[in-house]
């Protein structure tokens, strides 16, 4: 379900920050009963810069509807790609791509 | 670097005599402990995805959380540390279940994560963190969740 991304990766003195929002329901089991929709969240995300992982998180639907992330790292600089791969609880795989500025 | 990790799970795993390791993905807890997202209580939830090891209380994860929130479907979480954590979990008591989210930092990068989660009620949230040398080291904090968002 989840088909977009908003990514935004900002380096500065080697330390990249990074806000990120996926789009999902995030509805767990009994979320979804009470609102008659389907079960659908993000269980999983991953984040590669450089093909090299640089964040990741198992998730559960008890993060809020349309999570946004933010986080820091290090190890990448300005123009390097940064991937994300969100894999959601019916094993579909969405990713999203930016280039850090 | 995967393989060492592999292997530190499966013996984690193997401890607390939880799901068997069926995937490859080291790090995928939602594949290799499926046991964690079912656990109906903090404690168990603990158990079932760092083993029964002692806990040590600690102050040197920084825990940010608003002490009321007015909003249960959207509190923001701060967590960060400088310590060398390998991985680090939100467990809460308001929900069905309660894990929220586990996060595996990736060697060489520090605790910096900002997030939201959903509570549906007033209750404690526990930051369980592992560090690289084995250390279980725990921060609690209990947010009031003001039921119907009228910030009362």
């Amino acid at each position: 379900m989840a088909s977009s991304m908003k990514i935004k990766a900002k380096e500065k003195k080697g330390v990249v920050k990074v806000k990120v929002m996926f789009k999902s329901l995030m509805a767990d089991k009994e979320e979804a009963k009470k609102k008659s929709i389907d079960v659908d969240y993000i269980a999983h995300i991953i984040a590669k810069a450089n093909d090299k992982v640089v964040f990741e998180a198992s998730t559960s639907g008890f993060m809020s509807e349309n999570p946004l992330l933010k986080f820091n790292f290090t190890g990448a600089k300005k123009g390097d790609n940064l991937v994300f791969v969100t894999t959601d609880n019916n094993g579909k795989t969405d990713t999203g791509k930016t280039k850090i500025k | 670097m995967e393989r060492r990790k592999f292997f530190g799970l499966s013996a984690a795993v193997l401890a607390v005599a939880a799901a068997p390791v069926t995937s490859l993905n080291a790090v995928n807890f939602r594949e290799t402990n499926k046991g964690v997202w079912e656990s109906e209580k903090t404690a168990s939830a603990i158990k079932e995805l760092f083993g029964s090891g002692g806990l040590k209380k600690t102050n040197k994860i920084k825990f940010d959380a608003p002490k009321l929130a007015e909003n249960g479907g959207s509190i923001p979480i701060g967590l960060s540390s400088k310590l060398d954590i390998e991985t680090i979990a939100l467990f809460q008591d308001a929900n069905p279940r309660a894990a929220t989210v586990v996060f595996s930092v990736p060697e060489g990068q520090k605790v910096d994560y900002d997030f939201r989660i959903k509570m549906r009620q007033t209750a404690m949230v526990t930051i369980v963190a592992k560090t690289r040398s084995g250390e279980l080291l725990t921060t609690a904090k209990e947010i009031d969740v003001s039921i119907g968002g009228c910030g009362g």
